[in-house]
């Protein structure tokens, strides 16, 4: 039961986020958009490209909804609405969120074209330039739950939110988060203007619309990461513990969405030297102060 | 691992590695319909490049009447119609000794500065394209189309939304970086128009015509020359196109005077939206008998290889975008 609502939160998720994306380009809302469109690319022939490598081709979009999805399975919803409560689920939700990569690889590699191709591998590259501010962020969030299950680190925010707490590490988590699911201003491997969509741009039919599914449905799992890393999950006045967590997750996916409608794309090079000339420094920085400041505020 | 790598080309940085000949266009995203580049791609880095208009003018229409001489040169440049009926206009007034009054003078400076902001917006807009800047796409898109549909009052009202998309643009965070260094040229006799006067060159024909003199016409010259002074270049153009139409007071198409059966040769020369344009026409018993045009885009097309030399693709492409090439004005 627990799974399914799970479940059923990312599928709506999905959906907000596909209509808010498309009001985004068009200028108008429009809630049943997303359903046509599913419906279009589903109707449509879904084209094989010559000499594909068939194994990455097919594999590559399933892989990237399941990485999204298991990376979901360790996130609460509430205290008791968590598909898996593992010991280890701050490390885990990394673990699974490293698929992407392979999925990404494999979309680029697959189809056998120049675009795909040089997208997949801008992708690895970016991935050298976000990783380790996922990973030093969660870090501190875990030290001050003392504890790497995701329901404890939600409940060490009884009092005070993370966002307050370790405002650095909330920035740097976001920025990584945008990065791993390649939203602009970091959405080098698909980047329309410069690969005609890259990783995107050899998938048709039901196989684009498994991509996009599990695109969207990455945003919501790093928005609920965020939210139960950061804004302290659950907690909230009035509303049931769910209904704050879903308000927050939507939230937050929404300002992942709108944050890069007004930034030009960043270059690979800076990326990579703003991630480790500022970035990584600043994520030690954030684990030193959150250590000092456990030491110091019991 | 020798085996496999032994004759594969080096790159630069002497690692052996496949290149693959990618083409760009005629078709893409973010480059002008018509345009074609075709990059050798080591990594994502461009080994070699070429560039090539598929649209391009073989030759300007000739032997037809001169009323139809105008309407076949202008339909023909899509991208800056004002500006080249305008050149067809001068050049057959001169071949007949005819010359517009000052009124009309002014309404057609009007009109020309007019397509300029157009297509400076129409240039935003593809910039915004290459490098993901989602509101800027739109907001220039839907500039552009009110720009080129409006008349002279329409524009005075728009003055403010044009200059706070300017105002906007250079506090943009991001934006310099992403183009700062890119594209770099130094100053040639091939630069003209906004590419030319971002490498620091004065070169405008507007400046040596009465009528832009009259009203205190100075080129925007900026020095460094590189995809961030070009932007830097056009907006500010955008700017004192709109004072200059608000000085002329009028807009209006460039219409040809009576030309009948008069026979003579005709040179013109107009500053369009991407640099100088030059027309020599022969008028025979009012048919145009024999043309010669030459334009900006000829010239900077031959820059592209040079331009993505050893550039990552992305600012490869921003490199080639910020020449704002139209296939169409290409003379082969």
């Amino acid at each position: 039961m627990t799974a399914l609502i799970v479940l059923l939160v990312l599928a709506c998720g999905a959906w907000l986020l596909a209509a808010l994306e498309g009001s985004l380009a068009s200028g108008r809302l429009r809630l049943m958009a997303p359903l046509y469109a599913a419906l279009a690319l589903l109707g449509r022939e879904s084209i094989v490209p010559r000499t594909p490598d068939r194994l990455l081709f097919e594999t590559a979009p399933v892989l990237l909804l399941v990485a999204a999805v298991l990376g979901a399975a360790v996130l609460p919803l509430a205290p008791d609405l968590v598909i898996t409560n593992l010991a280890t689920g701050a490390l885990f939700v990394n673990a699974a969120l490293a698929y992407v990569l392979v999925a990404l690889i494999m979309a680029g590699w697959g189809p056998n074209g120049a675009y795909a191709m040089i997208g997949g591998w801008r992708f690895l590259g970016q991935l050298i330039a976000y990783a380790m501010l996922i990973v030093m962020p969660i870090t501190a969030v875990a030290m001050r739950a003392e504890s790497l299950l995701t329901t404890d680190i939600v409940a060490s925010q009884a009092t005070l939110w993370n966002v307050v707490y370790q405002p650095l590490g909330f920035v740097l988590f976001v920025a990584a988060a945008l990065a791993l699911a390649f939203l602009p201003p970091f959405d080098l491997p698909i980047a329309p203007g410069v690969l005609a969509g890259g990783i995107d741009a050899e998938y048709t039919g039901v196989r684009r619309a498994v991509l996009r599914l599990g695109r969207l449905v990455l945003v919501i799992t790093l928005a609920a990461a965020t939210t139960a890393f950061y804004l302290g999950g659950w907690h909230g006045p009035l509303l049931p513990p769910w209904a704050w967590s879903v308000v927050k997750i939507v939230a937050v996916a929404s300002g992942m969405l709108a944050a890069g409608h007004y930034l030009p794309r960043i270059r690979e090079a800076d990326l990579l030297g703003w991630c480790w000339k500022l970035g990584i420094p600043l994520a030690l920085a954030n684990i030193f102060i959150v250590g000092v400041l456990i030491l110091v505020i019991p | 691992m020798i085996e496999v790598t032994k004759d594969l080309p080096r790159s630069r940085d002497g690692l052996p590695m496949d290149w693959i000949e990618v083409p760009f266009g005629p078709f893409f995203p973010g480059l002008p319909g018509g345009l074609k580049l075709k990059l050798t791609l080591d990594g994502d880095g461009v080994a070699r490049g070429t560039a090539e208009s598929l649209v391009g003018i073989f030759k300007p229409p000739r032997d037809v009447r001169a009323d139809g001489f105008v309407e076949m040169l202008s339909n023909r440049m899509v991208l800056a119609p004002a500006s080249y009926r305008l050149l067809a206009c001068r050049a057959l007034e001169q071949a007949t000794g005819t010359a517009p009054d000052e009124t009309e003078a002014d309404a057609r400076l009007g009109a020309l500065e007019r397509e300029r902001i157009a297509s400076h917006l129409n240039w935003l807009a593809q910039l915004a394209q290459q490098i993901g800047f989602a509101w800027l796409r739109r907001r220039a898109a839907f500039l552009q189309l009110w720009v080129q549909k409006s008349g002279h009052q329409q524009l005075m009202v728009l003055r403010s939304e044009l200059q706070a998309l300017t105002r906007r643009l250079r506090q943009t965070p991001l934006l310099e970086s992403r183009l700062a260094n890119i594209g770099r040229t130094a100053m040639t006799a091939d630069l003209r128009g906004p590419v030319a006067r971002a490498a620091g060159c004065g070169e405008d024909a507007r400046a040596a015509e009465d009528a832009y003199r009259r009203l205190g016409f100075e080129p925007v010259v900026r020095n460094g020359g590189d995809a961030w002074n070009r932007l830097d270049v056009r907006l500010a153009e955008i700017e004192q196109s709109l004072q200059i139409i608000d000085a002329a007071g009028a807009l209006g198409d460039a219409a040809l005077l009576s030309v009948g059966d008069a026979s003579g040769e005709g040179n013109a020369v107009v500053e369009t939206p991407r640099g100088r344009v030059a027309l020599r026409l022969t008028l025979e018993h009012g048919r145009v008998s024999d043309a010669q045009l030459d334009t900006a885009c000829t010239g900077h097309i031959g820059l592209v290889p040079e331009l993505v030399l050893d550039r990552e693709l992305g600012d490869a492409l921003v490199a080639v975008g910020s020449l704002d090439l139209s296939p169409w004005e290409v003379v082969q």
